[in-house]
């Protein structure tokens, strides 16, 4: 629900909005019942341990599931039909989630018990090696590869899926690959190549014999490995590749492949015999077959799992989550939790405070001092529903996190307003007038209301402006805007501090439409990102954001406002149903008909 | 137009109603619409019941075909059609009756008509209803019954329907319909009211040949004595639910006896009555039938009741009777009037000149179209 | 006949052109850029400007306009999609196909539930109504005006749920609603439908059980229907020949005035049901921002209307022979 929509900066934005719009339909129960008892809290520091594996952690197969059975119909549930298909034009995570089990990335996620994340290498042999700090990666297939009809994936189907991704009608993908893959990354990388449709590839990718692809960057980035588990740089048949139709019917080179599929209706998956379960570290193919459907709101599916009647008893749903006003029913019914999922998704919201307006930092920390988190979780619908509360900028499901809570927000969730008033004075400012723009709904407007509350204690002088839905992001995507906080939504495209933290931070991309809302521009933090960005040692760079991360809140550019989860149930009838920690919903990867 | 004259009474009057009471009960209380009526009514007769509005007379003929809601309606007293009670039958006894040996015709054809069906079907559904015809077979008898009832072009114009007709010919579709089973008695309620002077007479004169034929009877409810002269062989004038004078159309329109009678004939206008005199209606309005007056109910409008004397008229009801004060029976042909006038009084009293001027036959001797409803309302 | 018919259509062509060119001016009128639901989360000014031309929104709107127009009756060619034979409504952004296609696909789903809705409207409307009048005043009047109270104050998003929660989720007395194509399975079809032809019609019945029930007090004290009884016409003649005749008039009149909204019920019990008709196309294609979509529904649910409009016109003629279609 939150995140379905993250085809661009706006949609994640509207997305989250529409998520607040939701909860007021079914989070009016109000504070009460909102805080969730039965969950117990997870520390958020123990959440995700994020690392990059072997050779050996990238072979196949991936260990058994125990008590796991193979055959059988699995049906899948939910909202929406998968708005694409066409790797090269998969970025919302709910089209990925499908994706993985029809094609298959040169990198993927192993998710292991007690929330551990290894990056492996899916087609490659291991998660990809670096020499030179980033600059030249190396990729080797394994052995035994296949595409749905037998014949092998070679290095040049992977050449061949990155150069397709030029071609014009490819948009709605990642562009890192594209515009690292160009020799001048500051001018459109559509310029410089036109894709593989008129006979010529790409010079940086190199594919010396068919089981080897070299990529030689324009820079140097030592995640690079990460960027291509993105399902965007997953791989497409040269043979087979039908250009614009591709996003109806894609090839498979993973477990299953599309046997049927009705615009916005149903789609049906049948075993792909050629997929070998001895190269896959990641995907079990448990089920003979995946039926799906589309259309069912969050309400008629949580209703359908509850009832728990016939083949629905075998039906688990990708994204959708628990409606609001069953959450607390859910919660009290032992038997249903047992088959629920929850946790951490990579999303993360707050509210950005303008600093090319709101200058001074102190006022800044007064405004997250005083902010009242509390009182807006429980009016978005409690933590269950919406998220936990946060106090960095990234996510615990970033590698490197390091937990902190500069303001004592977790002491005081609800604010604090004599600690806000110390830090005024300090500025010199007791009363500070504060322009607040939010999202023009029912639930935002009594957000509003406690917002102007809770700072008003500190002194504050709140300014609610209420803005159209429709031109909300506009207005607040103007460098020139005239609001001081507003609200804003990110998820990391991959699970380090670069994608999080380089385009919302950096000062030197400061535009209008641009991602820095917070304009932050500071000589330190600019040099600081560039820094972390070459470390090639995972585990260095994952400290180097941490320490970033801290820096940045010490501005107080945002005020975070939750760590967003996922809670859903599913059918009794099945098994192996975990949480995707990357794509923050149900995972179809260890699935099995008990 | 020539007036038949009656045929000799036979033992069994045709239709006969004795004592008739019709009461609707409403919110503000009963209603006594029709209170103690009788008449006979023989084969090729035409008896006019004549009053103003409210005076029970409509209700008098929808009562004769049964067709009163009995969810508010309560009926009493006796009606006698060819020797066969027909206040006590049941609802499907009726159904059969209606429309076969009883029929009415209405008087504004335009909405009695049903407007959705042609006129042949509605003509025909009745003789199928009663005769078992087949479809054919009713179409069949519609073109004669509209060729009968002077509709030119019959065959062309049964199927279609009734606002495609002039209003004339409309009320012969009536009539065609009301008359396709030969009823032995015709109830025509107002069936002139709507219609302009020529064609007034057309209608009177379509009846009246109609019955020389057939030798249907015919109750004619109007408030027009012009009508009433040139259609009728009795008349019986209605007063508050009850009969004020009854007799033949000579008797009545010649000697009227009850003040209402001499009030009706002098608010009716007529050719020969020099056209400078002023009509005189009928003073006062028609009492409320809820609460009727005590005693003689024409009381409060009534001239004469000096004459009669006050007490008598506010608290005696008058019987309808031969010599106008005592005596019980009523009809029998004889003239009758209910009212405490001594019976020569009322001869000298008798304005004139209506007591001769009674209209002559003949086409140019017909009332203007003014309706003494009309009259009344503005008085 | 046939020249009220060729004027209605005539008329509904010039219809159907004003409401395409207002639909096409909103929707770019709209305070958003459809071109960025199919940019990239970093969206760069030369991949805005990829996809609008993609779109084929880079030419002015009138071109655009005119091409789609054209593509109607002559089809279109789409580059990378093949071709869009007439009559081609323009191509879906967002689902990537023919916008015609797509809608005939769906087309028959809507048709079953408004349809099989409204003659369940009228059908139990109209008889609940005729039961209450032919009962006037006793116990089965008493219920079926409460019960059409009751069901008037009913919606369709709380009604839809509950019942399929009982009656399918809970109890399994009826198939969970979906679309059973009629010329494969004419008993599936009937009983899949059955449960949003309920919901969709239990609103909207409440309605004509009152107002049926009022026409016919009001149609049995009128002087044809006493003439009917004065020809000795037996009751329920009377009643179901005669009466309900003129009781229809108004009632019909109102039903044509109703499709629009039983139309938007639809949608609504499209969503409520999972079910996959050209209601969920509509509000998909807000959703996404997609405008030959978006056209393409507004159209052809336009078209529906002035469609059953006609019908309801010839219907009212049936009825009252006083109303000529000349």
């Amino acid at each position: 629900m939150h995140s379905r929509r993250l085809a661009s900066v706006t949609a994640v934005l509207v997305a989250g909005a529409l998520a607040l719009a939701g909860c007021a339909k079914g989070g009016g129960g109000g504070p009460a019942e909102a805080g969730g008892p039965a969950l117990g809290p997870l520390e958020n520091t123990a959440v995700t341990t994020i690392k990059v594996g072997t050779a050996r952690d990238s072979a196949g197969p991936a260990p058994e599931v125990p008590g796991a059975r193979t055959g059988g119909t699995v049906n899948m549930l939910d909202r929406d039909d998968f708005s694409h298909l066409d790797p090269g034009r998969v970025y919302v995570n709910y089209s990925a989630a499908v994706s993985a089990l029809f094609t298959r990335r040169l990198t993927a996620y192993r998710v292991g018990d007690g929330g551990t994340i290894t990056l492996v290498g899916d087609l490659a042999t291991d998660p990809g090696t670096t020499t030179d700090g980033g600059r030249t990666w190396t990729f080797t297939l394994k052995n035994g590869l296949k595409w749905q009809d037998g014949t092998p994936i070679t290095s040049a189907d992977i050449r061949h899926s990155f150069e397709r991704l030029f071609a014009d009608f490819v948009t709605e993908g990642p562009d890192y690959a594209e515009t690292w893959l160009v020799p001048d990354p500051k001018k459109p990388f559509r310029q410089q190549y036109e894709g593989p449709y008129h006979g010529k590839h790409l010079d940086s990718i190199e594919t010396p014999d068919d089981r080897t692809v070299i990529f030689h960057l324009n820079g140097p980035h030592p995640d690079f490995n990460f960027t291509v588990a993105m399902t965007g740089y997953g791989a497409v048949p040269k043979a087979h590749d039908t250009r614009q139709k591709y996003d109806k019917r894609p090839f498979s080179s993973g477990p299953y492949k599309i046997v049927s599929h009705v615009t916005d209706k149903s789609m049906d998956l049948a075993r792909n015999e050629y997929w070998d379960g001895t190269t896959d570290p990641i995907r079990h193919a448990y089920p003979d077959r995946f039926h799906m459907e589309f259309g069912l709101q969050a309400q008629q599916t949580t209703e359908r799992f509850l009832a728990d009647q016939g083949a629905d008893r075998q039906a688990f749903t990708f994204h959708n989550a628990v409606a609001p006003e069953r959450v607390p029913e859910v919660l009290a019914n032992p038997e249903v939790m047992k088959r629920s999922v929850q946790g951490l998704t990579p999303f993360t919201s707050f509210y950005t405070i303008n600093t090319s307006r709101v200058t001074d930092v102190n006022v800044r920390r007064a405004i997250v001092t005083a902010w009242p988190s509390r009182q807006l979780q429980q009016l978005q619908g409690g933590e269950v529903t919406v998220g936990r509360l946060a106090t960095t900028v990234l996510s615990p499901t970033v590698l490197g996190y390091r937990p902190f809570d500069l303001y004592g927000k977790l002491k005081r969730p609800q604010g604090d307003p004599e600690a806000a008033r110390r830090l005024l004075a300090e500025a010199g400012q007791p009363h500070p007038t504060i322009v607040y723009a939010y999202n023009l709904t029912p639930t935002q407007e009594r957000m509003a209301v406690a917002i102007k509350d809770a700072l008003g204690k500190a002194g504050f002088n709140v300014v609610a402006k209420p803005l159209a839905t429709a031109k909300y992001y506009e207005a607040v995507g103007q460098v020139n805007n005239t609001f001081d906080v507003y609200w804003g939504g990110w998820s990391a495209d991959w699970p380090t501090g670069s994608t999080t933290i380089q385009p919302q931070f950096d000062g030197r991309v400061i535009t209008d439409g641009g991602q820095n809302y917070s304009h932050l521009n500071l000589p330190a933090i600019n040099s600081a990102i560039d820094r972390a960005d070459t470390i090639s040692d995972p585990a260095a760079a994952g400290r180097a954001w941490a320490a970033l991360d801290r820096q940045i809140m010490e501005e107080a550019p945002i005020v975070p406002e939750h760590y967003v989860t996922y809670f859903g149930i599913y059918g009794s009838g099945l098994g192996g149903v975990k949480l995707d920690p990357i794509l923050g919903g149900q995972s179809a990867l260890g699935i099995y008909v008990k | 137009m020539t007036t038949v004259p009656p045929p000799p009474r036979g033992p069994d009057p045709f239709l006969s109603v004795r004592d008739l009471s019709v009461r609707f009960s409403t919110e503000d209380g009963v209603v006594r619409a029709v209170d103690g009526l009788s008449f006979d009514v023989e084969k090729g007769t035409t008896l006019a019941i004549v009053g103003e509005s409210g005076s029970g007379k409509s209700v008098t003929g929808l009562a004769l075909l049964g067709l009163h809601d009995p969810a508010s309606a309560t009926l009493d007293g006796r009606i006698r059609l060819e020797g066969r009670d027909l206040l006590p039958a049941p609802r499907g006894t009726l159904e059969r009756l209606r429309g076969d040996r009883i029929a009415m015709v209405f008087q504004d054809s335009l909405t009695a008509l049903s407007p959705f069906h042609p006129v042949g079907r509605q003509i025909g559904e009745v003789y199928r209803r009663h005769r078992g015809a087949s479809r054919r077979e009713a179409r069949e008898r519609a073109v004669e019954m509209l060729d009968r009832v002077g509709i030119p072009g019959a065959r062309s114009r049964v199927d279609d329907y009734p606002h495609e007709f002039s209003g004339g010919m409309r009320q012969r579709v009536m009539i065609a319909m009301a008359l396709v089973c030969d009823p032995g008695l015709l109830v025509a309620d107002e069936p002139t009211t709507a219609l302009d002077v020529t064609v007034q007479a057309q209608i009177l004169d379509l009846l009246s040949d109609l019955q020389r034929d057939s030798g249907t009877a015919i109750i004619l409810i109007t408030h027009d004595l012009g009508v009433v002269a040139a259609a009728a062989h009795e008349v019986l004038v209605m007063y508050a639910g009850r009969a004020a004078e009854h007799g033949t159309v000579g008797e009545v329109l010649g000697e009227p006896r009850h003040p209402y009678t001499w009030g009706l004939l002098s608010s009716t206008p007529r050719l020969s009555t020099p056209l400078d005199l002023p009509l005189s209606p009928v003073r006062g309005t028609p009492p409320s039938l809820l609460d009727p007056p005590s005693g003689c109910p024409f009381h409060p409008r009534c001239d004469y009741t000096g004459l009669a004397g006050p007490e008598r008229c506010r608290n005696s009801r008058p019987a309808l009777s031969p010599g106008g004060g005592a005596g019980t029976s009523a009809t029998g042909g004889r003239h009758a009037d209910a009212c405490h006038l001594a019976p020569e009084l009322k001869a000298g009293l008798r304005p004139r000149p209506p007591a001769h001027d009674r209209p002559v036959d003949g086409p140019l001797d017909r009332p203007l179209d003014r309706p003494l409803d009309r009259i009344e309302d503005t008085a | 006949m046939i020249g009220f018919l060729a004027r209605r259509l005539a008329g509904a062509l010039v219809i159907l052109a004003v409401i395409s060119v207002v639909t096409f001016c909103l929707f770019y009128a709209a305070p958003r850029d459809p071109a960025r639901a199919f940019c990239s989360k970093v969206c760069q000014p030369e991949t805005l400007e990829l996809i609008r031309r993609n779109l084929g929104m880079d030419e002015p709107l009138a071109v655009q306009y005119w091409h789609w127009l054209a593509g109607i009756v002559a089809g279109r060619d789409l580059p990378g999609f093949g071709g869009c034979p007439a009559p081609c409504l323009g191509y879906s952004f967002a689902t990537q196909e023919p916008v015609f296609g797509a809608i005939v696909d769906r087309f028959p789903v809507t048709l079953s539930l408004t349809v099989g809705a409204a003659a369940a409207t009228l059908g139990f409307g109209v008889l609940l109504g005729m039961v209450a009048a032919w009962q006037a005043g006793r116990p089965l009047d008493r219920i079926a005006s409460a019960s059409s109270v009751v069901g008037a104050s009913l919606q369709i998003y709380f009604v839809g749920p509950l019942l399929a929660f009982a009656l399918v989720d809970t109890f399994g007395v009826l198939p969970r609603p979906a679309y059973v194509p009629f010329t494969g399975d004419p008993v599936g079809w009937f009983t899949h439908l059955l449960l949003p032809w309920a919901v969709l019609s239990i609103v909207f019945t409440a309605n004509y059980t009152r107002m049926t029930r009022a026409q016919m007090v009001e149609q049995l004290a009128e002087d044809y229907v006493r003439t009917a009884r004065a020809k000795g016409m037996p009751e329920r003649v009377v009643f179901f020949r005669f009466a309900w005749r003129g009781a229809m008039i108004p009632i019909v009149t109102i039903f044509g005035v109703d499709l629009a909204t039983l139309l938007g019920g639809a949608i609504i019990t499209e969503q409520t049901f999972a079910l996959h008709g050209v209601g969920e196309l509509a509000i998909r294609a807000v959703q996404n921002s997609d405008l030959p979509m978006l056209l393409g529904v507004t159209l052809v649910g336009a078209g529906a209307i002035v469609a059953l409009s006609v019908v309801v016109d010839v219907l009212y003629a049936v009825i009252d022979p006083r109303v000529r279609l000349g």
